[in-house]
């Protein structure tokens, strides 16, 4: 046993615990990490539904080991919902494990579990310490999983990319190209999931775009097959017509950064070639922040969220936010922020009756 | 006020003997991580503000809290790790000269010849 733990403590020292340490000294295996802490107030308007909690939001766990100069494997746990398999709360989630070769900033390739570039946000919607927010931007919001297909809305999932840029003077045109699963593994309800894709499709998808120093625009698609087998059966359809369903993501982003101001915005429509004059699932997406900083180390902004999701002729749901926010750096890895959110989300279900909330958020976020 | 002129300053080795200000910033801000002859980069950044610091920051376009929220997304991306901060002017001599590959800034009177001067920032009053 003694013998046992003396491997673990020579193993741990042997590992280079590095938050926001250096540039590597060698090929040490480096381990860490972040984390976010939040309360969070919820009141609806005119209705008496109040809610109020504590949340270990999200930790996120990294390994990272350069096995070469040209070769880097990295690996991401990630724990959401003040996680407990002893209470049954929160998820874990294996979100990124992959290994990357660098040939040069031309030419770099990603292979393994991943999360694929898509827009502005996608990459790092979940890497809270590089995000003012609290609540992301609607489609980015993990904790509204349960009333939007988040999924839908931009890929997660990806195995192989192909990404990098060219540089032309003070211009640099970005790429990425990427292929993954087809979403089978999530929505097809007649087998169990395991995970395994069993179509012949593939997810493929990319983004292209330039950058500036101070600027960043691109566009971003995707092409997969959704199964609708639910929906046919739930509304009667033929079914043959709705297995495998074309699905087309498109997304645009534009970021500037002028002096102490700061923009970001991002479009993404999702449409389906369902091929059925009743049947309307497309989904759209919309949201802009404008930012200023204050300080050296204060940062406000405010944002206009709208997301539109469509299930028709069953329902459709539209959900605007206004939101404003501010995030503080305490010091080099921690970070406090506040963020307040109206939301009003309106569903065909009940036209009339629009459900109206504010939200306020405080967090704590820490980098180790 | 006026500051001290800050030198940019290379390991003797470096494959370049200047750099444009595009070239300085994308080795900063981890964009492009080897020289020409494709020998690593190594960036060494001041921990203490300083004029010089101050200055050199200003070369770049970034305040230091924006090029540590590229460092931190590059960290996060599994991209690359972040530039040393070191201590003194002193240790980023000591640490330029005897690391290959490495670039880093301090007063150009501090500057001796066991490195390389890639690029000056002149005196400025402000």
């Amino acid at each position: 046993m003694s013998r046992f733990k003396n491997c673990m403590v020579t193993a741990l020292l042997s590992c280079g615990f590095s938050p926001l340490g250096a540039q590597p000294a060698g090929l040490d295996l480096k381990i860490f990490g972040y984390f976010q802490v939040t309360f969070g107030y919820r009141k609806d308007i005119g209705r008496p539904v109040q809610v109020k909690s504590f949340s270990l939001q999200q930790l996120n766990l990294f390994l990272q080991k350069d096995l070469t100069p040209n070769w880097t494997a990295f690996v991401n746990f990630e724990f959401v919902n003040s996680y407990s398999s002893f209470r049954n709360w929160g998820a874990q989630n294996l979100e990124e494990a992959w290994v990357s070769y660098r040939r040069s900033e031309q030419f770099k390739l990603k292979l393994g579990l991943q999360v694929p570039a898509f827009n502005n946000l996608n990459e790092i919607k979940n890497k809270t310490p590089l995000l003012p927010y609290i609540i992301r931007p609607l489609a980015y919001e993990s904790s509204f999983n349960e009333i939007i297909a988040l999924e839908e809305f931009t890929p997660t999932q990806a195995f192989a990319q192909a990404y990098g840029f060219i540089s032309a003077g003070k211009l640099k045109f970005d790429y990425a190209m990427f292929v993954g699963n087809s979403p089978n593994i999530n929505d097809d309800f007649r087998r169990g999931q395991t995970g395994v894709d069993t179509t012949k499709y593939f997810l493929m998808g990319g983004r292209f775009g330039i950058r500036t120093n101070n600027l960043k625009l691109g566009i971003s698609s995707t092409i997969d097959r959704v199964d609708f087998y639910h929906v046919a059966v739930f509304l009667g359809y033929d079914l043959a017509k709705f297995n495998r369903v074309p699905r087309l993501r498109l997304g645009g982003d534009f970021s500037l950064n002028a002096g102490k101001w700061l923009w970001e915005s991002e479009a993404i429509r999702v449409t389906y070639d369902d091929d059925h004059p009743l049947l309307n699932l497309d989904k759209e997406f919309y949201y802009g922040t404008l930012g200023h900083q204050l300080t050296e180390r204060f940062f406000v902004y405010a944002g206009y969220w709208v997301l539109r999701e469509n299930a028709l002729p069953v329902r459709d749901i539209d959900l605007v936010a206004l939101t404003a926010g501010a995030a503080y750096n305490i010091n080099e890895t921690i970070s406090a922020k506040a963020q307040y959110g109206r939301v009003r989300s309106e569903s065909s279900i009940s036209p009339t009756e629009a459900e109206r909330a504010n939200y306020y958020f405080l967090a704590i976020s820490v980098v180790f | 006020m006026a500051f001290a002129q800050v030198a940019i300053i290379a390991h003797k080795a470096a494959p370049e003997d200047t750099l444009s200000h595009a070239q300085l910033l994308d080795f900063y801000s981890c964009e492009i991580k080897t020289w020409r002859n494709k020998i690593p980069v190594v960036v060494f950044d001041l921990k203490p503000v300083s004029e010089i610091r101050e200055a050199f920051y200003k070369l770049l376009g970034k305040t230091p809290s924006r090029m540590k929220s590229i460092w931190l997304k590059k960290l996060l991306m599994g991209e690359s790790n972040p530039p040393l901060a070191l201590e003194s002017e002193e240790e980023v001599l000591k640490k330029v000269a005897a690391t290959r590959g490495a670039i880093g800034f301090v007063g150009k009177t501090k500057v001796t010849g066991d490195v390389k001067i890639i690029m000056v920032i002149e005196k400025k009053e402000k």
